[in-house]
């Protein structure tokens, strides 16, 4: 799938949007020259409002989207890219939602994204703290037949609070894999992408290699 | 094919038969490769989901055929599908939940705990919020950023840069025009650069850390908890709080953020608050610089705009149809603040606005520059200056509304040069400081208001703007001579 023509594509197209003319110093954030390969795997980090998802987005990344400890910082779909086992792979963060059906105009931004691109992973951020409230997306995640891993986010606040998850039950109970992060602190981070890694892999560059 | 969850048997019914006719549409209608499953789009449509009716595009007769189903269902199930099927999936999560996971009997009440409640209450969340305006604001950011770093930035650049580039460029451009771009009064680096590094950065940098301190501890939301039945007067709720406060710091990224907020009544009067009466950083910094040695005149102006933000709120309230907002919040815990992610924040955001004023300061610059050549400048400042005596300000601070026109820091800085140069009293600063407060928002934010808004809304809320910015200035004139207040 082509990213840069599909009209719902998630980021703004590059190379349509000019900068206004007051702009003119303005460094361009991509140079004419540097070319996206066109069909990089996609994965997307989707969840309610500050559970980390931009957190993480910056853990895998190595880039930085604001992060806040209030609901509702991310308004806008922001895209990175990460290095995982060989493969070049693309990131997107995206505005908390409650659910697939969508009530904010930035819930309904993350919703589009999900319905106008194909992820080959769709990462499910959840607070440790609160499954019972956050499971409800992920049922919905898995109707919708997307490629889903669940990540229990803020686990030292969960162990803080004694609140023990068993990864395992719940993980076949779901039928997705089921990881725990700290994203703040990087934790988590390396068992993530090894996991992520047979989401995106592509057997022909590896053959290569 | 989900095992998980089946809903009430009217619902998986209405499903089914939705799940079968988008199939047949596939082929023809549907936009090709859709993502989720039929499954999941028949659940959408069956809770009445206006945004995905619209991006499918099914025949006629598939659109009454689920509508069909749909009515039909309905009147077997006997409630809301929203209702049911939220309730399915909360049995579900909360019976998984229980499975999984143990966490012990009895809560102790923490000391967050204890802290939240201080903050919420209004008996006690009031007397903190004073302390961090105080402290926070007036001291930090006002007294710190906008008067010791101010002042140190601005001689430093006075008798460092400023002499230097006069100099170099005298002797280097032998034609006087070219002196007057880059140098002298009105200069590229001794006007442009000098505002956007020695007035606006200080106090921007200081009131970014002040804020990325607040919004990491989690005292917003519970701001927004306490000032939510005063919100709901103004039509909004406290969910607005957050667009609100950070607009304080810069009120294009918070026209942006009013997207958080859940009805179109609720956006329009965010964004028309943000344009009118919510001064950025850089405009109140330089305000709260400038008023620092006359308290009075500072407390008239927080009070005057103050009172503007909740009688415009109110009526604005009144003339817009709609219901009130819900308000309902996830108030995270407590935290203790990371020094690396507050200075990585304010250090991003710094470099967002640098970048985002920088080239405007450049180019406001270069225009005053062709103004003042073909004599346009003059032309225009003739035209503004009766608007200025009839606010009771001197001739020479028409120059400062056209800087406003620009960008309203720009415009505040200008301000602050000509009160160094003590061409102002008390009621022609407050005076002037009301104006450009109230005055049409900068290019950016106007941009962001059209993009979030639409262009016939914005140019509604900027027709209003412009005259009831000057209308009050000469209100709050004309109020204070007739006081015979002394400033």
């Amino acid at each position: 799938m082509n990213c840069h023509q599909c009209r719902h594509t998630c980021h703004p197209n590059p190379s349509k949007r000019r900068p206004p003319w007051w702009r003119w110093s303005r460094k361009q954030k991509l140079p004419r020259s540097f070319h996206l390969p066109q069909a990089l795997p996609k994965i997307a980090l989707v969840g309610m409002p500050n559970v980390g998802k931009s957190a993480l987005f910056n853990a895998l990344t190595g880039s930085y989207v604001t992060v806040s400890n209030y609901p509702g910082t991310t308004v806008e779909v922001s895209q990175g890219q990460t290095v995982i086992g060989e493969q070049v792979v693309s990131v997107v963060d995206t505005p908390g939602m409650y659910s697939l059906l969508p009530i904010t105009e930035e819930e309904k931004v993350a919703r589009d994204l999900l319905l106008s691109t194909a992820m080959n992973l769709v990462i499910h951020v959840v607070d440790a703290k609160n499954l019972g409230r956050m499971l409800p997306l992920t049922f919905q995640l898995i109707e919708a037949g997307l490629p889903v891993l669940l990540v229990l986010n803020m686990m030292d606040e969960a162990r803080h609070l004694q609140i023990h998850i068993q990864t395992e039950p719940l993980a076949a109970e779901l039928g997705i894999p089921v990881l725990r992060t700290i994203a703040a602190t990087n934790v988590g981070i390396r068992e993530l992408k090894t996991t992520i890694a047979s989401y995106v892999y592509t057997p022909q560059l590896s053959a290569t290699y | 094919m989900s095992t998980l969850l089946s809903y009430p048997q009217p619902i998986e019914q209405a499903v089914a038969q939705i799940e079968l006719i988008l199939a047949q549409e596939t082929e023809r209608l549907l936009p090709p490769h859709l993502p989720l499953s039929y499954r999941s789009l028949a659940l959408l449509l069956l809770q009445d989901d206006r945004g995905l009716w619209q991006q499918l595009t099914v025949s006629d007769w598939a659109y009454q055929q689920i509508h069909a189903i749909i009515e039909n269902m309905q009147q077997q199930l006997g409630e809301s599908p929203v209702a049911a099927i939220a309730r399915t999936r909360q049995q579900t999560a909360r019976q998984l939940e229980q499975s999984v996971l143990s966490e012990p009997a009895t809560t102790q009440i923490t000391i967050a705990e204890r802290l939240h409640q201080l903050t919420v209450n209004p008996l006690t969340g009031f007397p903190i919020l004073l302390g961090i305006l105080y402290f926070g604001i007036y001291q930090f950011v006002g007294q710190f950023g906008a008067g010791i770093l101010v002042d140190a930035i601005e001689t430093a650049f006075e008798t460092y840069v400023s002499p230097v580039v006069n100099h170099v460029t005298a002797v280097l451009f032998p034609w006087q025009p070219i002196q007057d771009l880059i140098a002298n009064d009105y200069g590229l680096i001794t006007l442009g650069i000098r505002y956007a590094v020695a007035i606006v950065l200080p106090i921007v940098a200081t009131y970014f850390l002040m804020f990325s301190l607040l919004e990491d501890s989690g005292y917003l939301p519970r701001l927004s908890l306490m000032l939510d039945r005063l919100f709901k007067i103004i039509g909004l709720s406290g969910r607005a709080v957050i667009p609100m406060v950070l607009g304080l710091g810069c009120d294009t990224m918070a026209t942006m953020v009013t997207r958080t907020l859940e009805t179109k009544r609720e956006r329009i009067i965010a964004t028309f608050l943000l344009s009118l009466a919510i001064p950025c950083a850089a405009q109140w910094g330089v305000i709260l610089g400038l008023l620092s040695q006359r308290p009075l005149a500072l407390l008239i102006w927080a009070g005057f705009i103050t009172t503007i933000f909740l009688v415009m709120g109110f009526l604005t309230a009144q003339l817009l149809p709609g219901q009130k907002a819900d308000f309902f919040i996830e108030v995270p815990p407590l935290r203790l603040p990371r020094l690396k992610n507050i200075l990585l924040k304010t250090y991003v955001r710094m470099k967002w606005y640098f970048w985002e004023i920088i080239p405007l300061f450049l180019w406001a610059s270069v225009l005053i520059w062709l103004g003042r050549l073909t004599g346009l400048f003059e032309l225009i400042i003739q035209g503004i200056q009766p608007i200025a005596l009839w606010l009771g300000l001197p001739a020479a601070s028409a120059p400062i509304f056209l800087y406003g026109f620009f960008r309203r820091d720009y415009g505040a800085a200008g301000l602050f040069d000509l009160q160094q140069q003590g061409a102002l009293d008390g009621v022609q600063l407050l005076t002037a400081a009301v104006v450009l407060t109230l005055f049409l928002p900068c290019i950016a934010q106007l941009q962001i208001m059209i993009k979030e808004r639409g262009w016939k809304m914005t140019l509604a809320m900027a027709t209003f703007i412009i005259p009831f910015a000057f209308v009050m200035g000469y209100v709050v004139q004309r109020s204070i001579h007739l006081l015979g207040v002394n400033l």
